[in-house]
């Protein structure tokens, strides 16, 4: 029961750290997107600087990813 | 959410575009170039340096330093017109205040040309449709029958309210001068308002325009000092508002005996570094009015580095944009009327 309780605490936390982690990169990409389409439309030379730029927020849900991974991780160890 | 609200303007996009925008315009480099073509080959180097839709559009219909001049002021005008309608929310709210320096420009224009007999025509071609009036709205306005019938129909589209008093005043005397100082007071009073001080970056703007208001006020006053005009006189053309010249330091600066004495006034001020090696009676008055337009252009620039993603960004490349066609116009001009190099380059502000 007391391992039930600890394993589901911890998806939730997994959950959370890819949940808030994917809203921080979407916050940021909103301004990074409209700033990258603003400079492609003047030069479309840009783009590929642009999509660079716009991609680099992504980074921050694969912390949110491996922190979750690592979590899950701990359910599949066995206990001793 | 998170106060990201549609109403707060889309300034990363925008400021993006400007700073493109900005990175495009010309260099110490390009005016020197210039200055050493004749003017067939300025329309050339101008068209290849981001004027090709407007020089193509009206090289059948111009020609010469005419050509030049219209091709960049259209440019210009497009340009702002573009920046206008991308634009949202209270950024666009703080452009339409800032453009509509133009919308009276034009005003001017149609009020001065119709005071010379001028036909519809040839006022049309002086306007530079930039700000909030488009051309078919200044149209309008040119096709009116009398003053009263412009003035009129220009408070009722920018919804700004000229007192009766002045309308009078403009009635009795016929002197545009009242009409057209009254109009740049009330445009500073309504950009100031249209700027909600709640944030860093607008308070800062909003010191940016108090700067302006304060480099416009000294110019007026060297202007009118230099044509021994009373001080008295003076002070009404003052516009309330400045940061650093209140009305105390103004009526000091309109009661000096000659510009070299207002040194000691003006060493308080913050621009006094840049201004001081001009301010002397035997200096001509445009080494003064292109040093404070220098220090104006490297304020707006400072203060765009301090807030990327603010309206100043945007007000630095208009400003940055306007002295490039006012540098191109000069050279020009000059070269047209035959002016000396030297004396052409001393006239830019780069």
């Amino acid at each position: 029961m007391v391992d039930t309780v600890g394993y589901g605490l911890i998806a939730i936390g997994a959950g959370i750290a890819v949940g808030i982690t994917g809203l921080g990169a979407g916050l940021a990409e909103r301004d990074v997107g409209a700033a990258a389409v603003g400079a492609i439309t003047e030069d479309v030379s840009l783009f590929g600087k642009a999509m660079v730029l716009m991609v680099l927020p992504e980074t921050i849900v694969i912390f949110g990813l491996v922190v979750a991974i690592l979590a899950m991780v701990m359910i599949s160890i066995p206990t001793a | 959410m998170f106060g990201r609200s549609g109403k707060k303007g889309n300034y990363a996009y925008i400021v993006a575009r400007v700073k493109a925008k900005k990175a495009g315009l010309m260099n110490d480099d390009a005016y020197s170039k210039m200055l050493m073509m004749s003017l067939p080959e300025i329309s050339r180097f101008i068209s290849e340096s981001g004027y090709q839709k407007e020089i193509t559009e009206l090289t059948g219909k111009y020609s010469g330093v005419d050509l030049i001049e219209h091709a960049t002021y259209t440019n210009m005008a497009r340009l702002y017109r573009s920046i206008l309608e991308s634009s949202e929310g209270d950024l666009k709210e703080m452009i339409v205040s800032d453009l509509e320096r133009w919308d009276i420009w034009n005003l001017k224009v149609i009020l001065r040309g119709r005071s010379f007999g001028l036909g519809a025509d040839d006022i049309r071609e002086d306007l530079v449709p930039a700000g909030v009036l488009d051309l078919e709205h200044l149209d309008k306005l040119i096709s009116m029958d009398s003053d009263d019938d412009i003035l009129a129909a220009y408070q009722k589209q920018t919804e700004v309210t000229i007192p009766a008093a002045v309308l009078s005043k403009y009635k009795e005397e016929k002197n545009l001068a009242v009409i057209e100082d009254c109009l740049d007071k009330i445009y500073y009073e309504k950009l100031l308002l249209s700027i909600d001080p709640s944030s860093r970056p607008k308070r800062l703007f909003q010191d940016f325009i108090r700067n302006e208001i304060d480099i416009t006020n000294l110019e007026t006053i060297l202007k009118l000092k230099k044509e021994n005009v009373p001080a008295d006189v003076i002070l009404t053309y003052v516009i309330p508002g400045g940061k650093l010249i209140d009305k105390k330091l103004a009526t000091q600066l309109a009661n000096a005996e000659s510009v070299s004495a207002m040194n000691g006034d003006l060493s308080q001020l913050e621009f006094y570094e840049d201004i001081k090696d001009a301010l002397d009676d035997s200096k001509p008055l445009r080494e003064i009015v292109a040093a404070l337009e220098k220090y104006h252009m490297a304020q707006a620039s400072t203060f765009s580095h301090l807030y990327p993603l603010s309206v100043i960004p945007v007000i630095d490349f208009m400003i940055h944009k306007e002295n490039e066609v006012n540098n191109i116009r000069i050279i020009a001009r000059g070269l047209e009327s035959g002016l000396d190099r030297e004396i052409i380059k001393g006239l830019l502000v780069v």
